[in-house]
């Protein structure tokens, strides 16, 4: 890394408000959906509240098995008579009116113990994954009029709870660009399927944007401000929930930070060499690959030196292929006879013998040779 | 994006591949098909090479406003990977810009920018069949009779 970058801080009405803040060492976290999504799994189950069939239902007769001889089967039928349910069969889950096959109990394990140090990772890959643009609009956030990624806001916006009345949230949310993300949790709205709406989940929507801030210097009212927005959570920086910054274990959820909340990141999480000041004993997780961009390690010169040329380069040797024929492929001539070039340059081929026609013998001679 | 050491195009494809927002599965008799609605994927098909919210440099194509002319849009994330609202540019042809102007437009900016040469191909061959969508649809011709009924028709 050569500098650290920085992010700028946007005014109200989603400008620039010319100061900037460099990003906070958290943001360098590596980013693991593997720990945040076994995180999740474990923390999501940690509000759950006990449920159990009745311990009594398809319990509550006396009946007893009619035993063998009767030519019926052997389970406990209900006793008496002058009712339809006089020697019905009861008690087994197979039943009409039994109980249930292993009857769920109150005692079930509910909730799960997940490590602190994984926790406190999870939460920081999860700040760090949102502040990755491509991974918000993976996570399908919209966030086409966002200005930049972190959004950072400055807090003079939320001073002297300035920010109490909904419709004074809604107005900044449309001023920063955070509009389009409200609007499609409020398109999104759907009639649950199945039992969930009779047990108060009448509705699922899409999340929105979540609104961290800090309370030492924004105050608390922006909570109500906010409350009603749909889709929109509002979570101070120093209790950071992963359930809100991954929901259902998916990273990149839309944050928009308060300027001083962004600020208190630092000693919140402190860095990978500094100990954070509000957590005990803990550093910020280090990267195990200093470069991510495999690509680009990849095309480096340091790598590409090493390797070796790949194959199926024009001098690669290739062993175990099939024969050629000299007379018809000419590279397989030219390695095996080098003059050929020069005797097909030359036209050696085409030339006739350069001499003249031979010349008779001469009179004299056929003088002589008829001479008897 | 580009001097942040611990996120990368390829990190991003990793985490994203599995699920995203722009990813569609679609069932057909036991083969799976996986799409794109990704608007900067040319081909709309879940890839590496395509899916244009991970990859640095992007193209997408577009029927313009009111489904009239096309529109190019091209990311710029080597410079604004972290400001959505200013990563994109946007050249827009109009209604009556006939196909080859569009395509040699296409071509060229995104030659002359440059922007990944292979996706030069898909980012014409997009524009040309928004092209074609846009064409009015002409009438059927009327059916010719044949057999006993064009005989009738003769007679008559």
């Amino acid at each position: 890394m050569t500098t650290r970058p920085t992010v700028t801080i946007a005014s109200a009405d989603g400008t620039d408000s010319g100061s900037t803040h460099p990003l906070p060492a958290v943001f360098s976290s590596p980013i693991r959906p593997d720990i945040v999504q076994t995180v999740h799994t474990g923390m999501a189950k940690n509000k759950r509240q006990p449920y159990a069939v009745s311990e009594k239902a398809g319990e509550q007769t006396s009946a007893e098995s009619w035993g063998t001889g009767r030519a019926v089967a052997r389970i406990p039928r209900v006793s008496g008579g002058g009712t339809h349910r006089a020697g019905q069969a009861a008690f087994g889950n197979q039943c009409r009116s039994g109980r249930m096959f292993a009857p769920t109990k109150v005692w079930r394990k509910w909730h799960q113990k997940v490590n602190l140090g994984q926790k406190r990772f999870a939460t920081a890959s999860a700040i760090a994954a949102s502040s990755v643009p491509a991974l918000l609009l993976a996570r399908g956030h919209r966030i086409s009029t966002v200005p930049e990624v972190p959004l950072v806001i400055d807090s003079k916006t939320f001073e002297g709870a300035a920010i109490v009345k909904t419709s004074a949230a809604v107005s900044l949310l449309k001023a920063i660009g955070a509009g389009p993300d409200v609007v499609k949790v409020q398109k999104s709205r759907k009639l649950r399927a199945g039992k969930g709406k009779m047990r108060g989940r009448r509705y699922r929507q899409r999340r929105g944007p979540l609104v961290v801030y800090n309370p030492d210097t924004d105050g608390k009212e922006l909570v109500r401000a906010f409350r009603n927005i749909p889709g929109v959570e509002t979570s101070s920086v120093y209790a950071l929930n992963l359930l809100q910054l991954a929901p259902g274990g998916h990273l990149g959820r839309f944050v928009i930070w308060t300027s001083s909340a962004f600020a208190a990141l630092d000693d919140i999480y402190g860095s990978t060499t500094a100990p954070s000041a509000l957590k005990k004993d803990f550093l910020l997780p280090s990267n195990v690959v200093s470069n991510a961009d495999i690509t680009r390690l990849i095309n480096s010169s340091e790598v590409q030196s090493v390797l070796r040329e790949p194959r199926g380069y024009p001098t690669t040797k290739r062993s175990g292929v099939q024969k050629k024929n000299p007379l018809r492929n000419r590279q397989v001539l030219l390695r095996l006879n080098p003059y050929a070039s020069a005797f097909s340059k030359e036209k050696l081929g085409q030339k006739s013998i350069e001499q003249e026609n031979p010349k008779g013998a001469g009179e004299e001679f056929t003088k002589i040779l008829h001479e008897n | 994006m580009a001097d942040r050491s611990n996120i990368s195009s390829d990190l991003i494809w990793e985490i994203a591949r599995n699920q995203n927002a722009y990813l569609v599965k679609r069932r057909n008799g036991g083969h799976a098909y996986y799409f794109s609605r990704d608007p900067l994927n040319l081909v709309n098909q879940h890839s590496r090479t395509h899916a244009g919210f991970v990859n640095e440099k992007a193209v997408g194509v577009h029927a313009g406003p009111n489904g009239e002319g096309v529109t190019l849009m091209t990311k710029k994330a080597k410079k604004n990977g972290n400001r959505p609202a200013s990563s994109l540019n946007t050249v827009a042809w109009g209604k009556g810009t006939p196909g080859r102007k569009i395509f040699k437009g296409i071509a060229n900016y995104t030659a002359k920018n440059g922007y990944r040469p292979d996706l030069r191909g898909p980012a014409v061959s997009r524009a040309s069949a928004i092209q074609g969508s846009q064409k009015a649809k002409k009438d059927t011709p009327a059916k010719k009779l044949r057999g006993s009924k064009a005989k009738k028709a003769v007679q008559t």
